[in-house]
């Protein structure tokens, strides 16, 4: 795994390799190695506190790990001399609680990258973004602005933002966690319908219906470790550990059986 | 020409300056309120204090002491401006730092998520700032910007002290000539009253327009 | 040739007459300003209309223009010849009514209505409840808006030297004239005010904590 020959391989897009991360003297990754495959739907689920948000964060480096490398399509992003803001245009990232721009209507939202960072015409990032908000059904809601949008269509919103840029892999954090339940099936269809789409992401979430669906490979991760990997029924309903199990349990009595 | 005549034909002369020093004054001093909060909330260390002590400076000085430092003061250090320029720096500087406190708050204001999600999408600092942080931040600011900027229409009227003949000079000229008090200032005092209730009425529209649907700000 | 220490002392005399301009103007404005609050939140329509225009007309009108109204104007129209002290004590004065009027009336509001019901169902009149329930709780919250009163009266007392009121900056021009250098005399001038601005909003705010109510807070 060592030699970067293997990462030249154009099936891999993104790599993690021995990730650490501390704040305050609290270890909160301690060495996550994983790789991403084009097309791939990743599921990283554990408690709360087992350091899967800082992991994400990692990723597109909106905090800098501590030690370990990461790669995106071959390129080393934790190197020093990385441009950032180049990096993160090819990295999408779908927050908890959706992180629409106030001021700006769904449209804009969605078209504002484009316009800004990828310097496209703005007619032609309109166009785009009214194609990609066709695609997350919100076609009719393009020019309302966020609060006037439910927390569904916000965060469907939110996923048509990331999607415009075009990015490498889309990783979403937690995406349904802040809505009501009645809208997290919206939420839900369009990310299965990116997923079967083969858009490559990872998704951090504690929906296993969803997981089960789409996910290729469910990663488990506790204590800042990944403790469980495999195909997602595999680790829900044959997990080896007393601690997945435990929380596979918990999580059922919470969300109960529905399948979403 | 009988009095009331030639007193508005006074009056407007003065007027037009009144108006010429703010059609300067105004947007100038919001560029440099909204400049110097920037340069507080997110310059580095020296940027920072620097403008914190500029806007403590400017705070702690009544607009006159400034008036008449930057007229009669500068050129003794070589900063020579006639008394227009003169009257149109003080006013910029003096409107400018107590907006900026204003601004400065707003920023602080705005949710964290907003900065994080302008970075994931791959925005520079200055693109975040420009296009997400600082157009949700005037809005946020807004009352309070409206409010010095009526007080900079009423405290025009200062520029007099230096020589420039604004509406109050005007007035005062008149009255030195005519000497009835009563009818110029009470006149004189109704224009400026009228140009802050246009004003008030002004930014209470534009508050409206700029107002995002569906969102109450506290 | 007159140096620094020859004029110090005389601006420095301007500083009583300043703290004068602006004693008087913050006492006559909350003479005034008060009761100018409590009609607006509960008197009747007439006197909110009153004290309406009345808080409009002197706050939407220069300083300047005010002082040399009534300095030139109205004061010897009712035929009293004012010096100019007291006549930019009350011009000061009802103008910072206007603003402190405005300062009350936001703190009587944050009090709330259910204090005053409160009382009104003790059996309280309506002046007692104001008097032993609202204004108590009322006047503390507007201590800081009333600080910012304080730097803005301060600040604007700076204009009263256009009618030779012997305060800060009257004397400094006299020194300017005399001694024709205007850099220092106009810094020490500005230094005087940067030091009184600052030293009396911290007085205040002190003062604020000191009277604030334990586990009480407000919002204005």
């Amino acid at each position: 795994m060592e030699d970067v020959e293997s990462m030249v391989e154009d099936e891999i897009v993104l790599k993690v390799e021995d990730l650490y991360k501390s704040y305050n003297n609290v270890i909160v990754l301690k060495g996550i190695s994983f790789e991403v495959r084009r097309g791939e739907t990743k599921i990283i689920c554990g408690p709360s506190g087992s350091g899967k948000s800082t992991l994400l964060r990692c990723i597109n480096l909106l905090t800098k790990p501590d030690k370990g490398m990461i790669w995106l399509e071959g390129e080393e992003l934790t190197t020093r001399s990385i441009n950032i803001n180049k990096v993160r245009q090819k990295i999408g990232f779908v927050f908890q609680e959706f992180n629409l721009f106030n001021h700006l209507t769904a449209l804009r939202n969605v078209s504002i990258g484009l316009e800004v960072v990828k310097k496209m015409k703005r007619e032609e990032a309109y166009k785009r973004a009214m194609e990609v908000l066709r695609k997350v059904g919100l076609e009719e809601h393009a020019h309302k602005y966020p609060a006037e949008l439910s927390g569904g269509q916000k965060q469907r919103v939110a996923i048509a933002r990331a999607l415009a840029m075009n990015p490498s892999i889309i990783l979403y954090d937690e995406p349904t966690s802040a809505l009501d339940p009645q809208l997290i099936g919206e939420v839900l269809e369009v990310m299965k319908a990116l997923a079967r789409e083969k858009v490559t992401s990872i998704v951090v979430t504690h929906e296993m219906g969803f997981a089960q669906s789409v996910g290729d490979e469910m990663l488990f991760m506790y204590d800042g470790k990944i403790i469980e990997r495999g195909p997602p029924e595999e680790v829900i309903h044959n997990p080896k550990t007393e601690i997945a199990k435990k929380f596979f349990e918990r999580i059922q009595e919470l969300y109960g059986r529905e399948k979403r | 020409m009988s009095f009331w005549e030639e007193f508005i034909a006074y009056l407007m002369r003065g007027w037009i300056m009144t108006v010429e020093l703010l059609a300067l004054s105004i947007p100038l001093s919001i560029l440099l309120g909204l400049a110097l909060a920037t340069a507080r909330v997110y310059g580095n260390k020296v940027v920072s204090l620097i403008a914190a002590g500029f806007v403590a400076l400017l705070r702690g000085l009544p607009l006159v002491v400034t008036l008449l430092i930057v007229f009669f003061a500068l050129p003794r250090i070589g900063l020579y401006f006639d008394p227009f320029w003169s009257a149109v720096i003080a006013f910029i500087m003096c409107s400018g730092a107590y907006q900026s406190e204003y601004v400065r708050a707003a920023i602080q204001s705005i949710d964290v998520g907003q900065s994080l999600a302008a970075q994931a999408l791959g925005m520079t600092k200055l693109q975040e700032v420009v296009h997400i942080i600082l157009p949700q931040a005037f809005r946020r600011a807004l009352p309070g910007i409206s409010n010095e900027i009526i007080y900079l229409i009423l405290y025009s009227s200062l520029a007099y002290i230096i020589g420039v003949q604004e509406i109050f000079a005007t007035a005062k000229h008149f009255n030195s000539l005519q000497f009835r008090p009563i009818e110029i200032f009470s006149t004189t005092a109704l224009i400026y009253a009228f140009m802050a209730t246009v004003a008030t009425f002004f930014f209470k529209k534009l508050e409206e327009r700029l107002k995002i649907p569906g969102l109450e700000i506290v | 040739m007159v140096s620094v220490v020859d004029y110090v002392p005389y601006i420095l005399e301007g500083v009583l007459w300043t703290l004068g301009l602006v004693g008087g103007g913050l006492l006559i404005g909350f003479i005034v300003g008060l009761p100018s609050a409590i009609a607006q939140v509960y008197g009747h329509r007439f006197l909110k209309i009153m004290v309406e225009v009345y808080a409009w007309f002197f706050r939407s009108v220069p300083l300047l223009v005010l002082l040399f109204l009534f300095y030139w104007g109205i004061f010897p129209a009712l035929g009293f010849k004012l010096d100019p002290l007291t006549c930019s004590i009350l011009v000061l004065g009802i103008r910072s009514g206007a603003y402190q009027s405005q300062i009350f009336r936001g703190a009587i509001t944050s009090v709330g209505e259910g204090q005053y019901i409160a009382a009104r169902t003790l059996g309280m009149s309506k002046m007692r409840a104001i008097y032993h329930i609202v204004l108590p709780q009322a006047l503390r919250i507007s201590i800081p808006g009333w600080a910012n009163e304080y730097a803005i009266i301060l600040k604007d007392s700076a204009i009263c030297f256009t009618l030779g009121v012997m305060e800060i900056l009257t004397r400094t021009r006299y020194v300017v004239m005399a001694t024709l250098e205007p850099l220092i005399p106009y810094f020490i001038a500005g230094a005087l005010f940067i030091v009184l601005t600052y030293s009396g909003t911290k007085i205040l705010n002190t003062i604020y904590d000191k009277l604030k109510i334990p586990g009480l807070i407000w919002r204005m």
